[in-house]
Parts: structure tokens; C-alpha cells; sequence
């Protein structure tokens, strides 16, 4: 470096964003000494001290004197900050003042421009422009490209790679077959690139890392963490990624598809991407603060995913070392400040949870869900067929109905007062006969009495009894009882009739007792149940007139006269005795008892007088009735009720209030101290041609997600190919992935990034052109041998020199480990699965919470993308594996080396099931013995053994075949794991069993969960 | 070339790379290779930024928040005041989690349960619901003025013990190891142990944000396997595990003689380990071979899930060298009928950690030791609810208080016996020498040997660290 001049860029900016932007940096609250550093007018107009730099004479520069001042109180950087300078870093100051200080503008705030591709030393080693740049920079530090690697790793990795599922020995075959013939072998690696690019795996593959960048998770977070649907956001990215959806247009519909114009249901859907928030539903957050709280997530995941600035940094100040103002970020936050609340105080008020009322997008029927309602409509559609047919063989039965209950309600139904020809009692009163047909009591008041009253009648029928206890002005308390003023109630203990026929006395039998009103525990049906000990009485109904009423099961019908005598013991006591009684009689026919007023009502019109509507009434009630329709009517109801229980799946999209808040800035990022207003704007920085707060266009989402996307954008191309970069070669050509801010690392190529950016924006954003560009090169093709000499001159192999090697992420080791078992389903889409987890890992998480319900069909063998994401507890083997908790954005994850991955995937009931997969697939699938380890090992690793490895593997397997053959037991023992819902084709279970061992080596492998 | 700062990210990434072991050798090779490391932010520094006076810690985290007023802070003019109306400034709903409407004092009830008795050499006021605590309390360091920002469950856990109340940055247990690394080869520099449910902030509590995941804490669980993964499938016994783990490490020796990455070398190492730690962890979770005399003093049952055994599990993991040990203990958010519930889990919990102290200092472990008692913040001197005549059987319970609470810290070179700060005589306000969580977190960094201000982490543009921009170190209450 010592021959090179001092870059501003690369040298000088991250020594004084590092130590001296604190204080004199774009932070205007935080400026010390009215001087900034960050850019050449401050610096050389200066603070209080005059100017900091004096361009070309670092002897007359007064940063320069500070530096090296020996002097505390002068020093810079002062001793308090406890920030040091090298002699190297000052050293480089120095030099760059003396040729000039020229502040250059961060290259990230300018748009690329495309490169010219330099010429290569080798061209022989030049598939495309990235081999160009590449090549030039191995060049410089007397390197170059390793060897092409062997076609079955190639093969591996390219599946890997762009599916995230290895090659099956038949790809594998077939591939090597074209390795011989150099035309045969371009066009098999380009059809291989085509194949994997257009599978409907890609989508899930590069769906995870999208889904880290959206925090996209089933639940909701914080202290309950419920789950909630936002699944079918999933679906929209594996699909979007699938139809290779241009990027611009990605971008509009996550961020603003609901306010396009005519809004499809997909592009609503898109709208997940910000729904994805964590929502805190604890009781005592304020429901705004809550709001403001995602308002701010979305804004920095926004800022973090297509811009890679650190916005979040102008939340409480302006930011220390880019040049983003509080206001900027305010402005910003102004865009995403006119959705709804998502939680109020809850409806019940002793609930500690608010209630979640965040907008919901009702789904169209799944194609299952079609099936399932088309399968209840057909049956319903039968069984009213069955039903017409039904009513018509009924049609005579109901005229015949019909004709009966009107001819029984033509009959007379007053009651008839029956009229009493002879009244004795045992308690010693007197009695008179009143005119309205009653018998009235007086005189004395016995403890205990009993009436025995005959009566009269000439009705030719008689259906029904009637018993009235009268209120009566000449009763004490007006009544009915005659015991008491303050409590005139009666006890009347058994009521009974007979019926007098010349000299015989016949018992009646009553049924159906009914009251106007029973005293508790004294029911009217007491009457007539044969028991003294119960009975009918009023309490505290008193100063009425009380009714029972009866049937007669065999109705009486006599037309020359009835004779009928009652009688009713009143033995409770205290005079709580009847002193003003009636008796009456009916008749009817036995069923028109049942049939409600109002239809005995349209019975009493001749029939040719009824209105459509009252026959209609009548027709209905007939159905009611009717065993047959009866049946089918409750067999409708049935299907019905489960038709209403197919209900549209949901899932939480993003709806604009058409009232818009308004948005200020808020003090240390505070909800409850607003500062001064302010209105939708992007970043000053970042000032585009097209400005989304132009006169001619409301500032709304879709503004900013259309300027993200502008072909002028500088950074938004950029990051999103880095971070591909990334995925494919490990390290992004721009090492902070997340940070493209002046605090960000020179880019290890930045001509290869801004070559790159231009073709994704030229080609028309097209993500799999870009990656098929990627994978093209012979970067990619190279061996990831690591030589002593690579090792120590480029141990992050980031001039890529050799090509990446590293491990899988956590879905791609499980899917990866499915794959090679034979297990993986290839199912799709839809609600989250649960396979199996260690048991109570979600008993522990808070209340309401929901239930692990380990699938116990195919879904136990979905991808990893499928699992459901809670976020107080995501899937703990994943975890092991650095999956994060999808709380917040994440931009890369960490590739950690841990004792608990080897517990994983030693012990994991999971990877345990499928090392039991596979050896019965590496035993069903060999044909002969000898070919066995072969099979297996290229089955976990997509290449052949060597004879080491083949010894290794043999005198595993062949220690555990002798100890399996002496202790057969213990290989039942181990196959009967409950853990296994899989079922093995294999018979000879002393084999299976030695097989597991050797599978379960083999999905442990390094190599198996290295993409290499 | 390579720019310094790339070699720095391959330091970093060496250290990633690193088992549980492994951390502390590298950390302390770095820290004599690199004397300048202290100037460049993007190194993790060494983590004795000057001598310790502990080396672990023992982290008691109450969940919900107990109340402190009962506990710790005695007030006897609010006992005087019991079922007034709190005073105007006190009722701010924008400060109150459940309470709406203004609410009646509520002092600490009068019967003798729950009086407060000046305990020790010290003379320190202790409630009567800690009778065993009582008796070590020459050993606390008492402190009656932190305070929070936060007063919503989760929001708080996260800020107390990450500094920052939303998801995504380093629990301190995470920073410790990543700046100390583990002593033991074969556990968890950072250990977690629960009884009931986990707390609201849920993994984020003890997750290790942007630092890598090899510092998060791992849970040690009493029932099912201690560490998820660690019992063999049925039929599969530790010798048949060994086979298996050595064909796994002679086929990745093989694969490292060839394509020479040394992550793989990494990988045999771990594959070691994970073997070791299926005898080891068994063990240290097995307390049935603690004598008799120890499971009186704690009270504990071999088998059982109890904070009593967790507090075992405590001591038995800091003798073997465990950073950072954190208890989690649900159910102290006593929203209603205080009096019945605070007596409740102060004998769950009274008797255990009396018994952890008094062993480590038997043990002579104490010193080297910070014994931390926290919750994410204090409780109200209002009643949530009728006060009743606020006796032990009133109904009330209290609501969540940012303001002013009562932690303490015992062992690990703090005072002994010493009460820090005073809140006002309703116990709303602090009276005098405030501790906020940042200088509480600066504190406990500087008992382990770390300059708070030091321990950063470079992630996204920005050196970040557990004190946010803040902190002081409570210097009063250092031994």
C-alpha cells in the first residue's frame, strides 16, 4: 500500500468516521467545537479553532497539530473517548492532506455506471465479465484460479446451490457421462443451470434467505406469542421467485401492491411482507406505541432490505457517520404512517391481552377446501331431491293431516264450567255456590281440609280438566288461600277425578299438568304423581287467580251427561287451604293440543279460505312432524353446518387509512414527545430524479417503493445482488451485507459490483439471469481445495482464488439430509407443519398459547421453509443450526461450529428417523452387497469413496453386523424406536439395523452438510 | 492486499468458528497478540479490561416483578397511609400498565408475617417473608433506586438484560461469554435454568442477537434431556455412540487431509465434545449425590423441578467454571391479592438462595461470585384494586413501576451489608443516588474485569454494546 496514494474512500474516511465523526460529524446535536470533518467545506472553513485542514500543508493543519499533540487537553482524539490512532493512521492523514485532502462522495450514494471489463491474463479462464474482474485482482497478488472441480461436486453444487437439495446418482451418471466430450459437457452444465433455475424448488430454496430479510413468522412475538396467518405471504415469495417475477416489481407489490391500481388478490397478499412485524398484544402497552413501534420496524427493515443503510442509526439523532438527519428519518417514516392500529384494550377488561385487530385478507378456497365444499353442496343438492320426492308420496298423508286437525279445531274449545252438584269438606267451613260457577269458603279456618266436589256436565266430550284457585276480595290477602293475610297461599296435595256411571265410580287418568304458576319445589305435576308428600302450591304469586290444567288419557265421551267427582286433600297445614275454587272441562282432539295457537288459528278458517302463506305454515309444520322429512330435513342441517365450517384461510395484508395521520418527528424516538412536523420524503442523500413527494403524486408507499426500484437508485441493485453474491460465494463482494453506509468496508471488487448491478437493472431485474451469470462463471466451477498457499494469503477466501466452501444452512441441512434419506415430501405450500420437536418446548411460552401437534403423515418430511416459525420457540434443531428467531430483519446468518449441531444430528429423533430411511433405501436399492457403501456414499455426498473411506465404513458396518448376529434383540430394540413413523421395506432387520449405524455416519458427515 | 479491516473480520470469524472451549483461549491469545486492540473497534477486545473481582455470575432474574415495597424498601409512613388516595402526580395512566382510575395507597400490611426486622451486623431492613435471607444479609449488597425505562413485561426484560427494549441485541449473559469466553471445554459459557413459564421477552433474553450463536444462553432443562439432543436413541449405547462418532471424525479427518479447510477440524473437535458433554452435563444435572446435609439447606428434591434444585444446579455449574449462570423464576406479577401470593413464592425461593450463598462462601467461591437478585422492574405503592382494610387478606395487588425498585447483588466484590441510594417516604420516587439499568449492567461488566464502554461489537456500521451509549459504574457499592 505504500506505493499507493491514500484513497479517501478506501483509507481516510473510516479512520475519521471511526474517531473523529462522533463529534464533529453530520450530528449537528452532538457537534463539538462547530466543526465537522465529514465533508471539505467543514473541514477546511473549520470551527472555533479555525480550519481543521489546510489542503496540501498538513504543517499548517490543525488537525494534523492535534493528532500528534502531546498536549491531554489538545489531543485528538481526546483521551476520554479512549480511541487511539495509529502511527500508520496518522501517518495517512498526514499524506492525504499533503496531496490535497480530496473528499470524494461515498461510492455508495452514487449510481453505478457499468465498468469496462478489463482483459484477463488468462482468457482461457474467461467464461464471463465476472471471471474478468476476478482474474485481474487474483492477478495483483500473484494468484489465480484454482482447478475446475470434479463434475459430481460441480453437479452437487450447483444443485445445492440453486435448489437446496442434492443430485440424485442418475443426474449424477448422467452428468459425468458428458464430462469426456468438452461440447457435451458446456451444453450439460448449461441445461443443468436451466433445469434448476425453472424447478419449483427454486423458490424455496431462495425463498429462506428472503424470508430472514422480511422476518416473515407464524406468530406474533412478545409475551404470548400467538400465532397468527401470515402463511400465504410464504406462498406469494416461493411463487414470485419461482416465475422469477423481476425484482422491481417484487418490490412494488411487498411494499405497495395494495395500492396499485386494481389491486389483485396476489398483490394484496404481497403486502405480508410488512405484516410480518412483531406485534405486542401484552395489556399494558399503549395500542399506539405498539403501532409506532412497527412503524419504526418497517422503516428500518425497509431501509436495511433495499437501501443497506442503517437508518435506524436517525431514529433518536442524527445519524454519527452517514449523512442522514433525523428529519430524514421521519420523513421517511411518514411513508409507512397510515395503516390502522393493529391492537386496542381488550373487550373483556380482566384480560391481559389486547385484542388483536390488525386487518385481515380473507383467501379464496384452497382446491381442497373447493373440493370439500363442492363434495357437502352435491349431498345437500341429493337430499332435497330425496326430500321432494318424500313430500310427494307424504302429499295424501298430509291432506289426511290436514283434514283431522281441521275438523278437531272447527270442534268448540272454551272451557266449560262444570257445574257443582254436591260440595263437602272434612275441616268443618262453610261454602257457597257463587254465579260465576266457583264454590267460595268462609267461616271457619281448619288446619287441614279436604273438598270433595260432584259437578255436572253435558259436554259430549271431555279432553282437558281445569282446577282454579280464585283471588276473592272475601279472602284474607285477597287470596287465593284462606290461612293467612301476609302469605294467602294454598297447599293442595293430590287432585284426583272419577267418573260416576250409575253406581260405579271409574278413576280418570291425568297426564300433562300445566300451571300459569308452580311455587318452587311445589309443582303442578305433584298433583297427579300419587304421592301426598307433593303437591301444588303458589308462594309467593299471591292475591292472583291461579289455573292447572290436565288431560285425560282416555278422553271421556258420553252425550247424555257426565257426572264427575274430584277431590283435594289440603293436609299441610296452618289453613294454607283453597278459598275460592272452580272446575272446568274441554274438549279436544289429543294431538291438537300440541299444535300452537297460531296454527290452530288457520285451522279454525275453512280450508278454502287460507292465504298461501297460512298453508304454507301448515305445510311446514306437517314436515316438522313427519318422520320421514324429519330425518332428512336433520341430515341437511348436519351438512349445512359443516358447509359453514369451511371457512377461507387468512392471512394480514396492508391497508392504507384513507385519513392520513399526520407525522412528526419524534424526540429520542419517543411516541409521546412529537417534535416538529414533517412530510413523505426520501432521504436528501438519496435524492433521485423521480422524487416520490412530487406535486403530481400522493407521497404514499407506492411512491417510495417505485423509487426504490428508479434505474437512478444507487444502492437498491447493488445490495440485493451483493447479498446473492453472498449466498453462492460466501462472502458478499461488499462485506457488510447489511451496511453499504461510509462505515461499510470497500468492496473486495467494485467494479464486479457495479457490473453486476447494471446487469440485473439492464436485464430487466431479472434475478435468475443474474444468478445464472453467477454460477456461469469459472469462479464458480473452481475446486474449493484450500492450499497452504490460499490459506494464508487469503483466508477468507475472498478474492476466491479456490471456490467457496462452507457449511448449509439450517433448512438446507434438514432438507438436504430428507433428500439423501428419500423421505423429503414434495408437497407445497399451504399452513405451517409441525414435525417432530422435543416434547414441552411450547408448553413453556405464555398463555393462550397454542399446541405442537407432531404430523404424523408426509408433513413430517416437508421442507424447512413449511415449519411453523414461533418466535419465542422456533424449531429448536434449525436453531442449533443459527436459524434466527425472526423477530427482526436478518440480513445474514452466522455459520457456527457447535457440539450441540453434532448432538443434532446424532440424536435428533428427526435426522435419527431418516438415517433409518436410508439405510433401508441404500438396502432396497443396491442390488448386490458390494455395491452397498458405494450407493450410500454418494447418496449423502454425491461422490464415490475413496478406498479409505470405503475401510472406514466397512469395519463399521461389519462390527456391527457380528454384534447385531449375536444380539438379534438389540436390533429389534433399536427398530422399535416409537419416535419411528416410517416403515421400512427391509426384512432382514439384523441388516437395517447395522445399515443405521452406517447412515447415521453418514448424514453426520462434514462433507454432507457442506456445500463444497 | 487485504485491508486491516479484513484481517480483523478473519479474527472474527476465527472466533465464530470456535467451540464452547475454545472462546477463552482465543480471546486470550488475541488479547497479548494485539496490545492496539484496544483501539480498534472492530476486534472483540480481550475481556479483562482490568482485574476481576468476579469471575461468574449467578443471575437471578424474578419474572413479573416482586414487590420490592414488601421485600425490600420498608415504608412505614405508606403503612400509615394505607387506603388514601395516592397523591394527583402519582396517577399517570401513561405510566401505569392496568390502572385506571386513581388509586388508594397501599402500605405493607401490619401482622407480623410481613413485618420488616433489622437483620445482621448491618442492620439492614429485611421483610419477615425472607427469614432465611435475613440471616445472610451481611453477605447483600442492597440497592433501593434502580430504575427502568420500560414497564411492559417483555420491553422491560429485554432492556434490563439487553439493553435495548425491542428484539434483536445481545443478552448480557451472551457479552460475557463473548468477552471472557468459557472456561470449561465441555459446557456452556452461558447457562440458563427455568422454572415455570418462560419469561414474555421469551428466547431474546438470553439469545445472543447479532453476536454468533455460540455465546447464546443454552438451556439446561430438569425434565427430558438437560440439553436438547443429548440422550442416544433408543437402543444406541454410549459405546455403539462412540462408534459412530469416531467413523464420523476418521472420514472427516480424511476429508480435511484433502481439501484442507480447518473448519473441519473445528468439526472433529465439536463431534469430541458433544460426546463428552453426553457424560458430562448427565452429571452435573445429577444432584442425588449431593449429601443429605446440602438438600436440607436448600431444600431439594433429586428429580424434582424446583428452583430449589436450580440454585444446586447453580452452584454445581459455577465449580466447574461456568460464566454465566441465569435463574428464571415465573410468577411474581402479583396484580391482585398481593399478600396471598407474595408468601407464596418467597418460600419457594427464600430458602434456596439463602443456602447458594452460604455454600459458595463455605466453598470459598462467594468472593469470586456475583450473586445478582433482579426483576425487569418494581411494583407500584398503589393498589391495583380495593384495599380493603389493608390487611394480608385484601384483594389489591400492585401494578408495574418503572420509577424506583430494589435489586441486590451479594458476593463478587461488592459491599456486604450495604444499602444503596433511598426512594421517597412513599416509596415512588428515588430520593436520592439513582441507579439506572445501564449503570446496573456497567456494574456487574466491571465486577467480570470489563470495561462496558469496551466491550463492543461492530454490526451494521456501528460499534455496539451492552450499555447502549450510557452507564456509569456505581462505584459506592464496590467492595
Amino acid at each position: 500500500m505504500a506505493s499507493e496514494s491514500p484513497d479517501f474512500g478506501r483509507d481516510i474516511r473510516p479512520i475519521l468516521a471511526e474517531n473523529c465523526y462522533h463529534c464533529h460529524g453530520p450530528d449537528e446535536q452532538a457537534r463539538e467545537a462547530k466543526l465537522r470533518l465529514d465533508t471539505f467545506e467543514g473541514a477546511t472553513t473549520g470551527g472555533a479553532s479555525g480550519p481543521a485542514i489546510v489542503p496540501g500543508k498538513p504543517a499548517e493543519s490543525e488537525l494534523i497539530a492535534r493528532i500528534f499533540s502531546s498536549d491531554g487537553d489538545d489531543h485528538m482524539p481526546p483521551p476520554s473517548s479512549k480511541r487511539v490512532l495509529t502511527p500508520d493512521q496518522k501517518a495517512l492523514l498526514s499524506e492525504w492532506i499533503e496531496e490535497g485532502a480530496n473528499y470524494e462522495e461515498h461510492w455508495a450514494w452514487q449510481k453505478p455506471q457499468r465498468p469496462g471489463v478489463p482483459s484477463a491474463p488468462d482468457p482461457s479462464l474467461v467464461r464471463n465479465p465476472v471471471d474478468s474482474f476476478l482474474l485481474r485482482r487474483l492477478e495483483q497478488e500473484g494468484l489465480s484460479y484454482s482447478s475446475e472441480a470434479d463434475p459430481a461436486v460441480l453437479l452437487r453444487r450447483l444443485f445445492l446451490d440453486l435448489i437446496g437439495l442434492p443430485p440424485n446418482p442418475e443426474d449424477i451418471q448422467a452428468f459425468e457421462g458428458t464430462w469426456a466430450n468438452s461440447e457435451e459437457r458446456e451444453k450439460a452444465y448449461d441445461e443443468t443451470i436451466n433445469r434448476l433455475l425453472s424447478s419449483p424448488r427454486f423458490g424455496e430454496r431462495w425463498g429462506r434467505p428472503w424470508l430472514d430479510l422480511a422476518r416473515y413468522a407464524d406468530s406474533n412475538g412478545f409475551q404470548a406469542d400467538q400465532l397468527r396467518p401470515s402463511w400465504s405471504y410464504r406462498d406469494w415469495v416461493i411463487r414470485a421467485l419461482n416465475s422469477n417475477m423481476p425484482f422491481d416489481q417484487f418490490t412494488i407489490e411487498q411494499i405497495a401492491g395494495d395500492l396499485l391500481p386494481g389491486a389483485t388478490l396476489d398483490q394484496r397478499v404481497a403486502t405480508g411482507f410488512h405484516r410480518t412485524v412483531t406485534c405486542n398484544v401484552e395489556a399494558g402497552v399503549s395500542p399506539e406505541g405498539n403501532r409506532v413501534d412497527q412503524v419504526i420496524d418497517r422503516v428500518n427493515t425497509t431501509a436495511t432490505v433495499w437501501l443497506g443503510v442503517t437508518l435506524e442509526c436517525a431514529q433518536c439523532h442524527d445519524h454519527k457517520y452517514d449523512p442522514f438527519t433525523m428529519e430524514d428519518y421521519y420523513s421517511f417514516f411518514d411513508f409507512f404512517n397510515h395503516t390502522p392500529l393493529e391492537v386496542q384494550l381488550p373487550s373483556n377488561k380482566t384480560d391481559v391481552s389486547h385484542d388483536f385487530i390488525g386487518p385481515y385478507l380473507d383467501l379464496p378456497f384452497t382446491a381442497e377446501q373447493q373440493q370439500q365444499a363442492k363434495d357437502h353442496d352435491d349431498q345437500i343438492a341429493l337430499l332435497q331431491q330425496d326430500r321432494d320426492d318424500a313430500l310427494e308420496s307424504e302429499e295424501e298423508a298430509y291432506l289426511s293431516w290436514e283434514r283431522q286437525h281441521s275438523e278437531s279445531a272447527a270442534q268448540p274449545l272454551d272451557w266449560e264450567i262444570l257445574q257443582v252438584t254436591k260440595f263437602s269438606s272434612t275441616g268443618g267451613e262453610h261454602h257457597d255456590i257463587l254465579e260465576d260457577g266457583s264454590v267460595l269458603l268462609s267461616g271457619k279456618v281448619p288446619n287441614t281440609t279436604a273438598y270433595t266436589v260432584e259437578t255436572r256436565t253435558t259436554l259430549p266430550r271431555i279432553s282437558q280438566l281445569k282446577l282454579e284457585a280464585l283471588s276473592n276480595p272475601m279472602l284474607p290477602g285477597n287470596g287465593p288461600g284462606r290461612g293467612d293475610a301476609q302469605q294467602p297461599n294454598f297447599v293442595l296435595k293430590e287432585f284426583t277425578a272419577t267418573l260416576r256411571d250409575h253406581e260405579s265410580e271409574i278413576p280418570i287418568k291425568l297426564h300433562r299438568p300445566q300451571a300459569n304458576f308452580s311455587q318452587k319445589n311445589w309443582d303442578v305435576a305433584g298433583l297427579i304423581d300419587g304421592r301426598p308428600s307433593t303437591g301444588w302450591a303458589i308462594n309467593p304469586q299471591f292475591g292472583k287467580s291461579h289455573w292447572a290444567t290436565f288431560e285425560l288419557v282416555n278422553p271421556i265421551e258420553q252425550t247424555s251427561g257426565t257426572t264427575l267427582v274430584f277431590t283435594l286433600p289440603q293436609n299441610w297445614g296452618k289453613g294454607r287451604v283453597i278459598g275460592n275454587l272452580r272446575l272446568s272441562a274441554r274438549s279436544q282432539v289429543s294431538r291438537g293440543s300440541k299444535l300452537p295457537a297460531d296454527l290452530i288459528a288457520i285451522l279454525k278458517n275453512p280450508a278454502d279460505k287460507r292465504s298461501e302463506a297460512q298453508q304454507k305454515k301448515l305445510r311446514a309444520h306437517f314436515e316438522k312432524e313427519n318422520p320421514t322429512i324429519k330425518k332428512i330435513d336433520a341430515e341437511i342441517a348436519r351438512l349445512k353446518k359443516q358447509r359453514n365450517t369451511i371457512k377461507a384461510n387468512q392471512t394480514l395484508v396492508m391497508v392504507e387509512m384513507e385519513k392520513r395521520r399526520t407525522t412528526h418527528i419524534l424526540n429520542r424516538g419517543e411516541f409521546l414527545s412529537p417534535g416538529e412536523r414533517v412530510r413523505a420524503r426520501t432521504p436528501a442523500i438519496l435524492t433521485l430524479s423521480r422524487k416520490p413527494n412530487d406535486e403530481t403524486r400522493p407521497p404514499d408507499r407506492l411512491a417510495l417503493a417505485q423509487w426504490l426500484v428508479d434505474r437512478d437508485n444507487p444502492l437498491t441493485a447493488r445490495v440485493a445482488i451483493n447479498r446473492w453474491w453472498a449466498e453462492l460465494f460466501g462472502n458478499g463482494i461488499v462485506a457488510t451485507l447489511e451496511d453499504f453506509g461510509t462505515q461499510s468496508p470497500a468492496p473486495s471488487h467494485p467494479d464486479l459490483l457495479d457490473w453486476l448491478a447494471v446487469e440485473f437493472m439492464e436485464s430487466g431485474w431479472d434475478m435468475k439471469h443474474l444468478l445464472r451469470v453467477m454460477v456461469s462463471s469459472q469462479a464458480y466451477r473452481q475446486s474449493s481445495r484450500i492450499t497452504p498457499e490460499l490459506l494464508e494469503k487469503d483466508p477468507r477466501n475472498l478474492l476466491l482464488g479456490r471456490a467457496p466452501r462452507f457449511r448449509l444452512n439450517a433448512e438446507r441441512i434438514r432438507d438436504n439430509a430428507l433428500a439423501i434419506s428419500g423421505l423429503l415430501s414434495p408437497k407445497m405450500f399451504g399452513k405451517p407443519v409441525m414435525p417432530y420437536q422435543p416434547p414441552g418446548l411450547w408448553r413453556q411460552t405464555g398463555r393462550n398459547e397454542p399446541k405442537w401437534l407432531e404430523e404424523k403423515d408426509e408433513d413430517r418430511w416437508r421442507r424447512g421453509i413449511y415449519i411453523v416459525y414461533r418466535r419465542a420457540a422456533p424449531y429448536p434443531s434449525m436453531v442449533n443450526f443459527d436459524a434466527p428467531d425472526r423477530a427482526a430483519c436478518s440480513v445474514a446468518r452466522a455459520r457456527t461450529n457447535t457440539p450441540n449441531q453434532a448432538l443434532t444430528l446424532l440424536n435428533d429423533p428427526a435426522f435419527v428417523e431418516m438415517a433409518l430411511a436410508l439405510a433401508d433405501r441404500i438396502l432396497q436399492e443396491s442390488s448386490s452387497p458390494e455395491n452397498r457403501v458405494q450407493h450410500g456414499f454418494r447418496l449423502a455426498v454425491s461422490r464415490l469413496p475413496d478406498s479409505r473411506e470405503s475401510r472406514i465404513i466397512d469395519h463399521l458396518l461389519h462390527e456391527r453386523l457380528d454384534h447385531f448376529t449375536a444380539h438379534p434383540k438389540e436390533a429389534e430394540n433399536l427398530l422399535s424406536n416409537p419416535h419411528f413413523v416410517y416403515q421400512p421395506q427391509t426384512r432382514n432387520h439384523l441388516e437395517l439395523a447395522a445399515w443405521f449405524y452406517v447412515a447415521s455416519a453418514l448424514l453426520n458427515l462434514d462433507e454432507t452438510i457442506t456445500k463444497n | 492486499m487485504i485491508s486491516s479491516h479484513l484481517q480483523n473480520e478473519t479474527r472474527r470469524l476465527f472466533l465464530q468458528k470456535t467451540g464452547y472451549g475454545l472462546g477463552a483461549a482465543a480471546l486470550s491469545s488475541l488479547a497479548n497478540a494485539d496490545s492496539a486492540g484496544a483501539a480498534d473497534g472492530a476486534l472483540p477486545q480481550s475481556g479483562l479490561h482490568h482485574a476481576a473481582k468476579a469471575k461468574r455470575v449467578i443471575y437471578i432474574h424474578l419474572v413479573g416483578s416482586p414487590s420490592h415495597l414488601d421485600l425490600f424498601d420498608y415504608k412505614p409512613e405508606l403503612q400509615k397511609r394505607t387506603g388514601q388516595l395516592c397523591p394527583d402526580e402519582f396517577f399517570d395512566t401513561s405510566k401505569l400498565a392496568f390502572i385506571r382510575e386513581q388509586p388508594n395507597l397501599l402500605g405493607t400490611p401490619k401482622e407480623d408475617q410481613f413485618a420488616f426486622r433489622k437483620c445482621g451486623a448491618s442492620g439492614m431492613e429485611l421483610s419477615n417473608l425472607l427469614p432465611h435471607l435475613q440471616g445472610v444479609a451481611d453477605e447483600l449488597c442492597l440497592i433501593k433506586t434502580l430504575h427502568t425505562d420500560q414497564f411492559n413485561h417483555a420491553p422491560s426484560q429485554m432492556f434490563l438484560l439487553t439493553g435495548f427494549e425491542r428484539f434483536g441485541r445481545p443478552s448480557m449473559g451472551s457479552w460475557v461469554s463473548y468477552g471472557l469466553g468459557s472456561e470449561n471445554q465441555n459446557l456452556p459459557g452461558f447457562v440458563v435454568l427455568i422454572t415455570g413459564q418462560v419469561l414474555g421477552a421469551g428466547n431474546s433474553a438470553f439469545g445472543s442477537g447479532f453476536l454468533p450463536t455460540i455465546h447464546q444462553g443454552i438451556e439446561f432443562r430438569s425434565k427430558g434431556d438437560p440439553v436438547l439432543y443429548l440422550s442416544n436413541p433408543k437402543g444406541v449405547s454410549p459405546g455403539e455412540r462412540k462408534m459412530v462418532v469416531d467413523a464420523v471424525n476418521d472420514l472427516n479427518k480424511e476429508a480435511l487431509a484433502d481439501v484442507g479447510d480447518p473448519e473441519i477440524a473445528t468439526r472433529i473437535s465439536q463431534y469430541e465434545m458433544a460426546y463428552r458433554m453426553q457424560t458430562s452435563v448427565p452429571e452435573l444435572m445429577n444432584i442425588a449425590d449431593e449429601p443429605q446435609s446440602i438438600h436440607e439447606m436448600y431444600g431439594t428434591q433429586p428429580g424434582k423441578t424446583s428452583f430449589a434444585n436450580n440454585c444446586l444446579l447453580a452452584r454445581r455449574l459455577v465449580e466447574r467454571d461456568v460464566r454465566f449462570v441465569q435463574l428464571f423464576d415465573q410468577g411474581w406479577d402479583h396484580h391482585g391479592s398481593v399478600f396471598n401470593s407474595l408468601p407464596n413464592k418467597t418460600r419457594q425461593v427464600d430458602k434456596p438462595i439463602a443456602a447458594l450463598i452460604r455454600d459458595l462462601r463455605e466453598r470459598g467461591l462467594l468472593d469470586e461470585t456475583l450473586v445478582i437478585w433482579s426483576a425487569e422492574f418494581g411494583r407500584t405503592p398503589m393498589a391495583q384494586g380495593a384495599v380493603g382494610n389493608g390487611s394480608g387478606k385484601t384483594k389489591a395487588g400492585r401494578d408495574h413501576h418503572k420509577d424506583a425498585y430494589s435489586v441486590w447483588m451479594a458476593g463478587g466484590g461488592c459491599k456486604g451489608g450495604h444499602v444503596h441510594g433511598a426512594t421517597d417516604e412513599l416509596g415512588y420516587a428515588i430520593a436520592h443516588d439513582p441507579v439506572h439499568v445501564h449503570d446496573f449492567n456497567a456494574t456487574i461488566l466491571h465486577q467480570l474485569g470489563i470495561d462496558h464502554e469496551r466491550l463492543t461489537f461492530r454490526y451494521q456500521g456501528r460499534q455496539f454494546r451492552l450499555t447502549d451509549v450510557h452507564g456509569t459504574v456505581i462505584k459506592d457499592i464496590l467492595a
